[in-house]
Parts: structure tokens; sequence; C-alpha cells
């Protein structure tokens, strides 16, 4: 009962202390380099991202088709990509991942890119307007479009084990490339990311 | 002499003051006022309002996001509709972790001072709603469709994972009833007496445990981008917890279970492989035929608006006679708040159990017992010595206010909603989810902590300001008055958190047709218990296996003009 009747007693004080401690909180930005990963959350970020593709893009040249189609062909293969569907529980932004695989490809110059169906679309309106509008000698033909070779595609999934404040995230991004004459597909390549997050309960 | 009146004088305004702060203060929120504002069509007043009210940094920015999310999905904005409930979702995620600081504040000052966490069932109308606003953006011109939608099974996922900790947490609806062990007479004696015995354990069952709703829709936007597995796993889950309480719980139609049963059966045809179960289900539904195959049209329809969380004031004061601590409510507002606020109390906290009863008559006089269905008492027994001790006794001179939750009963406004085509009634909608009972029932849920806690809060302010007072020195010349002075401080800091997320509907309602793909102009007549009855179109273009409509519809007369429908 005595221990009860301190503890009263102290609360004022306990309270009093804990708002001093909380302090005060202000906001501060600072410029960090583009490469250098700053993890908030467990959730998929920019450097998962140009991880993700170099690695595979490292894994899919590493396979006997390219220099097979070198031999083949002659000239380097040109690569279209199909789609890269998103079926994790995050918004990953497909749009920037495919950007760092045709980096990652274009870095390595043995492949070539074709533009997607979109762009094609706009650069088609833009030959029709130059047909209309440009000089004889600055027009380009229509007709003479390079097409692809190989086309890649996948998908991006992930699943979550969670347990109080402790979660598991486990990204697995499967990517595959085909040959667009024989339906063959070429390389299937998989890469896997594993993340932990520790969240404590209480805090001030 | 002069000195003598004036102390009188300002001993009699603070007690005017004190008894006005002791009754509290009742109005209608800021959200509340908002969404009566867009039922009018005024969707602009409504968002200045919530950005006047609800700051995006303070303490119920968690409001903020919510309520413009809800807005902006009525008033079909839907990306900004989805970045604010993003928003909203990453200020409930950061609530995990508590602070000790915000909770030592809220102990001298009120639960209103912490930053709104937001109920457990917001998580999953979150999630329930981004993905409404993302089927939406797919269906825009020029929009990249398969990437919308795929964004809306990433809102199901975040669902599924979120549904998943709270069935840890919680039990879920997994396990069918337990049989309690005792034979059939005594369970019947056993259910008669135990209301009078233990009033509390009325109040089982009433956890938000899981979400069948959140299942089935899940299922439905599985289905609709033909993720058969993923599917028919939400339509088990979603039977399942309907079955086993969901449905009971919140006074769902059973039709629903059939309904979801033959999307079962539909889904595991098409998946091939489940033979013996399909046969099982399509026995237990007495179908006798496959399904054929035909388009579906899915309605969901959202109406009216929530129920209103409202504040109730108690006296907290104390019999020196029976030693013990005495709660006794202070009714204020309307005739029918004060009749609820009465309810509320003899319902949840009066002493009317029968040991409550012998509890009283044993600590008081007959009067005691029979005041027991009016007040709350707290026998200190033996702790009554130490009480006077640190000067609780002492502090609690003048009473204090305790403030807590309460809603008024639930008004059943409408009687039914039906599906016509042109002339004619095809189908009725009926209730999947209820809103309403959402919130009643976590308002009884949290009942018994939220009065202990604000019990709590208010003899530690209390002790806090006779300490103060003694500091000073005023205990000895000015005692009464300095003691009615904190009463007056504590009243006004005493409320309770009647913070909610008010745009929500008050329930929601479903009902799936077969149709042809093409056009079709639906329209829903929603008939009020008050002999209104409200009508909605919309022309619908069925293009895919699996369509989702879903519209919000007020309970007032006049038509909405802004586009309040999303169309899937």
């Amino acid at each position: 009962m005595k221990c009860n009747k301190t503890l009263l007693k102290l609360t004022p004080l306990f309270v009093a202390c804990t708002l001093a401690v909380s302090g005060c909180s202000s906001t501060k930005v600072q410029r960090v380099d583009a490469n250098q990963e700053v993890a908030l959350s467990d959730k998929w970020n920019a450097k998962d991202s140009q991880l993700v593709a170099e690695a595979m893009i490292n894994d899919m040249l590493s396979f006997p088709w390219v220099n097979d189609h070198l031999q083949k062909e002659g000239s380097k293969p040109a690569i279209i990509i199909q789609s890269v569907r998103n079926k994790s529980h995050q918004h990953i932004a497909v749009d920037t991942f495919l950007n760092d695989l045709k980096r990652s490809i274009l870095r390595s110059g043995q492949a070539d890119f074709v533009a997607n169906k979109d762009v094609r679309k706009e650069i088609r309106d833009e030959r029709k307007d130059q047909e209309l509008n440009s000089s004889l000698d600055s027009q380009n033909e229509m007709g003479q479009e390079y097409g692809a070779d190989y086309a890649l595609s996948g998908t991006i999934n992930s699943f979550v084990d969670e347990q109080g404040g402790d979660r598991v995230t486990f990204y697995q991004v499967d990517l595959r490339l085909i040959d667009m004459t024989t339906n063959r597909e070429v390389w299937n390549g998989q890469k896997k990311i594993q993340k932990l997050q520790e969240r404590s309960r209480f805090g001030f | 002499m002069q000195n003598n009146i004036t102390t009188k004088q300002h001993f009699a305004f603070f007690i005017v003051i004190y008894l006005f702060f002791l009754s509290g203060c009742q109005s209608t929120p800021a959200n509340k006022n908002a969404i009566l504002l867009a039922q009018q069509g005024e969707f602009e007043s409504a968002k200045q309002t919530i950005r006047a009210d609800y700051s995006a940094t303070g303490k119920s920015k968690l409001l903020h996001y919510l309520e413009l999310g809800m807005l902006n999905h009525l008033q079909g904005n839907y990306q900004l509709s989805n970045q604010q409930l993003t928003q909203a979702q990453q200020i409930i995620e950061e609530q995990y972790t508590i602070s000790v600081s915000e909770s030592a504040l809220a102990l001298l000052s009120g639960p209103s001072f912490t930053t709104y966490a937001g109920k457990v069932y917001h998580r999953p109308l979150i999630n329930f709603y981004k993905a409404l606003n993302y089927n939406a953006l797919a269906n825009q011109p020029n929009a990249d469709r398969q990437s919308f939608l795929d964004s809306a099974l990433v809102e199901m996922r975040q669902l599924d994972t979120y549904l998943s900790g709270l069935k840890d947490t919680t039990g879920g609806y997994d396990d069918e009833e337990q049989p309690s062990g005792l034979d059939q007479l005594t369970e019947q004696i056993d259910n008669l007496t135990r209301p009078l015995f233990a009033p509390n354990d009325l109040l089982k069952d009433i956890e938000y445990k899981d979400d069948a709703f959140a299942h089935y829709v899940s299922g439905i936007l599985f289905e609709r981008s033909q993720e058969l597995d993923s599917a028919r796993i939400q339509y088990q889950r979603a039977i399942q917890a309907f079955e086993n309480g969901f449905a009971k719980q919140y006074d769902i139609n059973p039709t629903v279970i059939s309904q979801i049963k033959k999307d079962l059966i539909r889904v595991m045809e098409m998946a091939g492989g489940y033979s013996n179960e399909v046969a099982q289900l399509k026995s237990e539904l007495e179908i006798a035929t496959s399904q054929t195959a035909q388009p579906i049209l899915n309605i969901l329809q959202d109406v009216g608006i929530g129920p209103q969380r409202k504040q109730f004031n108690l006296l907290l004061n104390v019999d020196e006679e029976a030693k013990a601590l005495v709660m006794t409510p202070i009714l204020w507002g309307t005739r029918r708040e004060q009749q609820a606020q009465m309810r509320w109390f003899q319902m949840l906290y009066a002493d009317t159990s029968i040991f409550d009863l012998i509890q009283n008559y044993a600590t008081g006089d007959i009067s005691d017992v029979v005041m027991g269905g009016l007040t709350k008492r707290i026998p200190l027994g033996p702790l009554w010595d130490d009480a006077v001790d640190i000067g609780l006794i002492s502090a609690l001179q003048y009473g204090s206010r305790i403030s807590v939750t309460y809603l008024e009963p639930l008004k059943q406004e409408i009687e039914r909603s039906e599906v016509w085509v042109g002339d004619q009634k095809v189908a009725n909608l009926d209730k999947i989810y209820s809103v309403s009972l959402l919130t009643l029932q976590d308002a009884l849920n949290n009942a018994n902590s939220e009065i202990q806690i604000a019990l709590a809060r208010e003899i530690v302010k209390s002790l806090t300001a006779q300490k103060a007072i003694s500091a000073t020195g005023l205990d000895a010349s000015f005692s009464g008055f300095a003691k009615l002075a904190t009463s007056v401080v504590n009243a006004v800091t005493a409320s309770a958190d009647l913070r909610q997320w008010h745009s929500l509907p008050a329930q929601i309602n479903y009902v799936q047709l077969p149709v042809s793909k093409g056009e079709h102009t639906i329209t829903l007549k929603t008939y009020l218990a008050s002999g209104i009855v409200l009508e909605q179109s919309e022309t619908i273009q069925v293009v895919d296996d699996v369509t989702l409509w879903h519209t919000r519809t007020f309970l007032q007369e006049t038509r909405i003009e802004t586009p309040d429908s999303t169309f899937l």
C-alpha cells in the first residue's frame, strides 16, 4: 500500500520528466547521393530496383542466347519490354524498374532496345507530321522501323510474414526472355530480396 | 465585509461555471458537418471545413487525410483520394509505436490530446476505397488499365496481410462455437442467469476479429483479374467468417453467404480440380446443374452516414459514510440524448447486478440499493484510510467530471433497396456490412476500459491539483475556493475522445446480377422508413465477365448532382 502512495506522489514528476525528454522536434532536409540507400521501411525502394536490375541483366547476358544471336544474325539482338506485372503487396513504380533494366542492358553494349507500343505510336505520329511539315531531306521514312528479336516480360511477387512488431518481407522478381521468331524461352532469371523490419511497441 | 461578499460572489460564479463544465459541451463535430455539406453536393465547402478544423500535422492529422480521401473519392478525384488515403495508412502504421510522453500527457489532460490512431476496422476500409479508386482510374479513357487493376490488387494483398495479423491477435472466426461442457438444462439455466451475475459477459463476441466483407470484395477483384486461386481463397475465408459469427454479429442476411458459395463454385469450376468440393457445395445449395457462364454485375451501395459518437458525463464524488467513490450520470442535451445517456449508463455501468446490489447493501443503506440503477459505487473498503492520507478524499470534495463515449440507439432509416432495369424490379439489395454496428460495438467493447482510464485520469488530476494547492499555501486561506477552482479546471479538460471517421456510410448493401455484355441502365430505389423513395440511375457498360458498380446513397430527398458512383 505504501508503494502505491509513493507511486502516486511520483506521478507528476514522472509526467514532467517524460515531457522534458520528449522535447521539441523540427524538420531537417539534407541532400544525399542517389545511389545511397535510405531505408525508412521495408518497402521496395530505389536501391532494390537498381540492384535487382543490375543482377538480372548480368545474369541474362551471361546466357548463350547473345552469342548465338550474334553468330546467326551478325548483329546485336533487339529487345522489347512487354510487361512486368506487379503482383506484390506493395505499390512498386514498375516504370522505374524497367528503366533500370534498360540502362543496365544498354550500358553492357551487348543488346539494343526497341521502343514499346505507346512510344512507337507517338513516334509514328511524329513521322506523319514530318511528312506534312518537314523538308524532304530531313524527313524520316515510314516502314523503316527495327523489329524486336526478343520480348522481355515478368512479374514481381512478394510474401509478408508478420508477428507483433517484426515483419519479414520477401520480394521475388521473375523475368523471362522469349525469342519472338520461335517462341523459345532463351533466358529465365530470378532475384530474391528479403527484408526484416523491427518496430518497438513503445517509444518517446 | 466587502472582501467577504466578493469572495462569495466569486465562489457562486465558479459554482455556476463548474456546473456548466460538468455538463460538458455537445456540438456537431466539423467532420460531421463536412459530410453533411457533401451530402448537399457542396464538396469544396466540405473540404474547406476539413482543412480548417483538422491540420495535416496535428493530433487529428489522420482525420484530415481520411475525410479528404473520402470526399475526393465521392467527388471522383480518384488519384488525389488515393494519395490522401495512403497518407492515412502511413499514419496508422506509425501509431504502432506508442509514445510514452504522449500517453503521460494524456494522463494529465485527456485522450483527445493524443494522436488519433483510428479504429481497427478503418484499415480494411482504406484498402477497400483505394481499390475502388484504382478500378475507377483503370476505366478512365487512355488510362494504363492493367497497371491500375494491378494496383487495386496490391490493396487487396495488403488487406490480406493486415487481416492475417488481426486474426493472429483475435483468433478470428476460425473455430466453431465450442460446447460449454454443461448439460442442456444446466446450460439453459446458465444462459438465463448469466445477465444477472455478469452483465459484462453480454459484451462478449462483439470484438472486430476478422472482416468477411473485405475478404469477399478481395475475391471479386481477384476473380475479375482471373487470379482464380486467390479469388477462391478469399471466397472461402469470407464464407468461413460469415458463417462462424460475422453475419450474426453484424446482422447480415444469410442470402449473402449463399451468393458467395455460388461464386466459390464458379471459381472452382473455372480453375478445375475441385470436383468433390463443388459437388458438396451444390448439394448444400440444392443446385442440380452447372451454372452457365454468364457475365455478372456486382452492385455495392454505400448508404447514409455512420452514427455519431457522443459524450456522456458522470460526476465523481465521495460518499464518506459508505467509504465509497460514487459516479452519478449528468444527463444533458435533448430528451432523446438524455434517455440514451441513461440507458447507456444503466446498461454498462450502473449497479444493477445482484453482486452490486448486495455490495451496496453491505456498505451503505437501503437508499443505496434503491439508487443502484442511477449510480455506480466503488467501495474503497480497507483502501479508504490510504485514500484519505494521499488527499484523494479531500481532492474530490467538490467532485470531478468523468467523460465517456456513448451512442444513441441506431435508427432503422432504410426499409429496403431494390434494383430496377427499365420498369421491372430485378432484385433486392441485402446488407453486407454495417459501419453503424461496428461503431456501436467498438464503443461497447471499449466502454469498461474507457471509464477505468477516465476515472484514473481524473483522480490523478485531482491529486496533482491538491498537491499544488498545498504547496502554494492556498489550502490554509482559500481551501474551498481553490479546490473548487481546480475542479473547474479539471472539468474543462475532462473530455472523451469523440474523434471518428465521419464520412463512412452507415451500411453497405450488395447484390449480384447475371447480365449480358453491353450497355445497361440500372436504377436503385431506396425506400426509407419515412416513406421517401430515393432513386439513382446509372448507365453501365458490361465488357468483362465480372463487373462491379459502386455507389453512395445519401438519405436525403434531393438528387445528388456530383459524381457519386464508381463504375468498375
